[in-house]
């Protein structure tokens, strides 16, 4: 599904605090599996994610989703793909503070033009889903740890994406929740979702949810393997 | 159900409009309703042969702009202070910045006079 | 449809978010009313005066003739009246006679004219309203009425009694507040201006397109003269509160532009939080132009809201609370001050003049900065 090619990010380019994130990396991730991108922090896991989730383009390599190049596409049409195409949880969760559950679940389909009854009605299903219906008109900042991961999911699947993107989900969580975590994403896999996870945690990787591991270290793919 | 934001806030542009438009129907009643007194201030005017609103009474150049001369406020002294608050905010009668001694602003064109 | 729904979909996000900063976003749009409010006041006040001002002028003398010595106005020899009236195109001539009188008393300024109906009333004067409410008897606050004796100091400092016979229309009040009506003897006999003299000459022509030319021929007979045209007496009306030149525009504007500093350092110093919120709403799948969006609503939303506020409010302070506000600044060192309720002239191009000046600006100045806020890499949050 994604196919990605000599891929290299540097950041501040030609500073003297110039950074390689990425080097050469060559990866191919099919469609409906859930994929680990595992290695210690600084070893380009994010850095990948972004690339992958159509955040941040490549320094040099090509990108390829669902056969279609991608890299030089201009920034309109990219966001258009990546909204389309991705749903992002974040590690911090990044929700919106001050507005409601709701809304904050509403928030990445308003720029579709989406009627706003129907749009309410697919957010309120999401909810209900994830069992959140009750706090659906509560400000974000009131919600718990969990809550709020599981509102952060709720977002990411509104434009029901194909890909589910989610960058160290359990640093954050307790053991429980890391595993309840882990229970939505085999869900959302039954139902088709294919699964990107960056993470370092032995719950994730070691999931049975999971079908393959791509280990890396400073900016490389040093192994990349089905789980048996 | 809780109402969208964006429907208060259309209501309310809504409203804000009927009040501009309300503001011009009082306007429009309030001139109609006028007029009279409007027709009376006018006939005093005629037959008292007056030239000059009675808004700021403190000096003679500001109780009739269009009677006073151009130095009127400094005929004391070139460099004494034009000391009415009044005269700070009142613009200095057109007229009176016309040069001195030349007709212009009566003829247009000097050909006309012919 | 679908880019109804966007906007309204934004908006509600631009509403929500705006919700969230209650009490500074409400502080800001109190003080965007205000400055609304004071600007709408002024354009409404010296509008509607200009209008009510050319309306009733309308019918002032369409020429007054003033003689200047040595620089000065000075009262001008009734002969000149003769040799004017044989201009072709003269309809008529007359002498004004008119001047100030100050009272001691009251510290007011009253101004005195001669008024024909009573010349064979010597002793008797009529009086505006500023005046009868302005005790000059020091009998205390009481209004003068009809048949009261006020005490008039002549040139050689005897004195004067004069009865009031009657006052001026209340309506009015904006043309003669000040106004005291005396027979031409006791004006002479107040002021000592002989027979011949007069204070200005007010003349009517017969074509009013001969106006210039026979204001020229004054001019030329007499060298000591000044004709003023009625048109001018107008043209001064339209010119005094030119708001563009005022004092109080320039306050205003002083203001205004305080305030449109405010606004630009408000959007440009966007606190991390909000900048971390566009890197959000980014990487969920906003573009920038969503993003300048939202942030046109939340200019627009603020200023159409203290516009339509503003303006209303400047409304119900010129017209129906008396420009309450501006008394102290009008007034000046005025001791007798015209009580006059406005008529409201307003027109849409005041209206549009104001949007253009105020709202549009502070849009602009809101969008402009967060232009490059907007263009945050979207994978900005993943790196914080």
């Amino acid at each position: 599904m994604i196919r990605l090619q000599n891929v290299r990010k540097v950041f501040n380019a030609d500073k003297s605090n110039e950074f390689v994130a990425i080097e050469g990396v060559n990866l191919s991730i099919d469609s409906h599996g859930a994929t680990v991108l595992k290695g210690p922090s600084g070893s380009g896991k994010t850095t990948l994610l972004s690339i992958l989730g159509c955040m941040a383009r490549p320094t040099s390599g090509r990108i390829m989703l669902k056969e279609r190049e991608i890299t030089s596409l201009p920034e309109r049409f990219l966001t258009e793909v990546r909204r389309e195409t991705f749903g992002i949880v974040f590690q911090q969760f990044n929700l919106i503070k001050g507005i409601t559950a709701l809304e904050n679940v509403m928030l990445p389909a308003y720029p579709n033009g989406e009627k706003h009854a129907s749009l309410k009605k697919r957010a309120m299903d999401l909810l209900d889903l994830l069992n959140l219906t009750g706090k659906a008109f509560s400000k974000v900042e009131w919600l718990s740890g969990g809550e709020a991961q599981r509102i952060a999911i709720a977002r990411a699947l509104i434009n029901n994406p194909a890909i589910i993107i989610a960058d160290e989900p359990t640093a954050h969580l307790d053991t429980r929740l890391s595993r309840e975590f882990m229970e939505i994403m085999r869900q959302l896999k039954k139902e088709g979702k294919t699964l990107l996870i960056a993470s370092h945690d032995p719950i994730v990787y070691d999931s049975t949810v999971i079908d393959r591991i791509v280990e890396m270290r400073d900016g490389k793919i040093e192994s990349s393997g089905d789980v048996p | 159900m809780l109402q969208r934001k964006s429907d208060l806030f259309f209501s309310a542009l809504v409203a804000g409009a009927l009040l501009i438009c309300l503001m011009f129907m009082d306007a429009a009643i309030s001139q109609r309703l006028d007029r009279e007194f409007v027709q009376e201030r006018r006939e005093v005017v005629r037959v008292l042969t007056l030239t000059d609103l009675c808004l700021f009474t403190e000096a003679r150049y500001t109780r009739h702009p269009s009677m006073a001369d151009l130095h009127t406020p400094f005929q004391d002294h070139p460099l004494s202070f034009d000391h009415f608050p009044s005269g700070a905010i009142m613009a200095v009668p057109p007229h009176l910045k016309r040069k001195a001694g030349t007709l212009q602003g009566w003829i247009s064109d000097p050909r006309e006079r012919q | 449809m679908g880019a109804i729904e966007k906007q309204r979909n934004i908006l509600d996000f631009t509403l929500s978010s705006l919700g969230r900063r209650k009490g500074k976003n409400i502080a800001l749009v109190v003080v965007y009313t205000f400055v609304i409010f004071l600007l709408a006041s002024v354009l409404f006040f010296t509008h509607s005066l200009k209008k009510e001002a050319s309306l009733i002028l309308q019918d002032a003398p369409e020429m007054t003739v003033q003689r200047l010595l040595a620089g000065r106005q000075d009262l001008i020899p009734t002969h000149y009246i003769d040799t004017i009236r044989q201009i072709r195109g003269v309809q008529s001539v007359a002498p004004r006679l008119w001047g100030y009188y100050y009272d001691a008393m009251s510290g007011a300024n009253y101004t005195l004219m001669v008024n024909a109906e009573l010349n064979d009333r010597a002793g008797e004067i009529i009086i505006g309203n500023g005046v009868s409410m302005r005790s000059m008897s020091g009998i205390g606050n009481q209004a003068l009425r009809k048949n009261d004796i006020i005490p008039f100091k002549t040139y050689d400092g005897s004195v004067l009694t004069l009865k009031v016979r009657g006052l001026l229309p209340f309506a009015s009040e904006l043309v003669t507040a000040d106004l005291i009506l005396v027979s031409e003897a006791d004006f002479r006999t107040l002021f000592s201006i002989a027979n011949d003299q007069a204070t200005d000459l007010v003349l009517n022509v017969r074509n009013a397109k001969e106006l210039s030319t026979i204001a020229a021929k004054i001019t030329q007979i007499h060298p000591d003269t000044r004709p003023i045209l009625r048109e001018e007496i107008l043209r001064t009306y339209d010119a005094v509160f030119d708001w563009r030149g005022g004092v109080i525009f320039m306050v205003l504007s002083g203001v205004f532009f305080a305030f449109i500093i405010l606004a630009w350092d408000k959007a440009t110093g966007l606190s991390a939080e909000e900048k971390r919120e566009i890197g959000i709403l980014k990487a969920i799948g906003w573009e920038t132009s969503d993003i300048l969006l939202m942030k046109f609503w939340e200019g627009s939303a603020v200023s159409i809201a203290a516009f339509f506020m503003g303006i209303f409010l400047a409304y119900l302070h010129i017209f129906l609370a008396s420009s309450i506000l501006f008394e102290p600044v009008l007034k000046g060192w005025s001791v007798l001050y015209p009580s006059f309720r406005l008529t409201p002239y307003i027109s849409v191009y005041q209206i549009a003049t104001l949007f253009f000046l105020t709202v549009i600006p502070y849009t602009v100045v809101t969008i402009v900065p967060s232009w490059r806020s907007a263009t945050i890499d979207p994978d900005s949050v993943m790196r914080m």
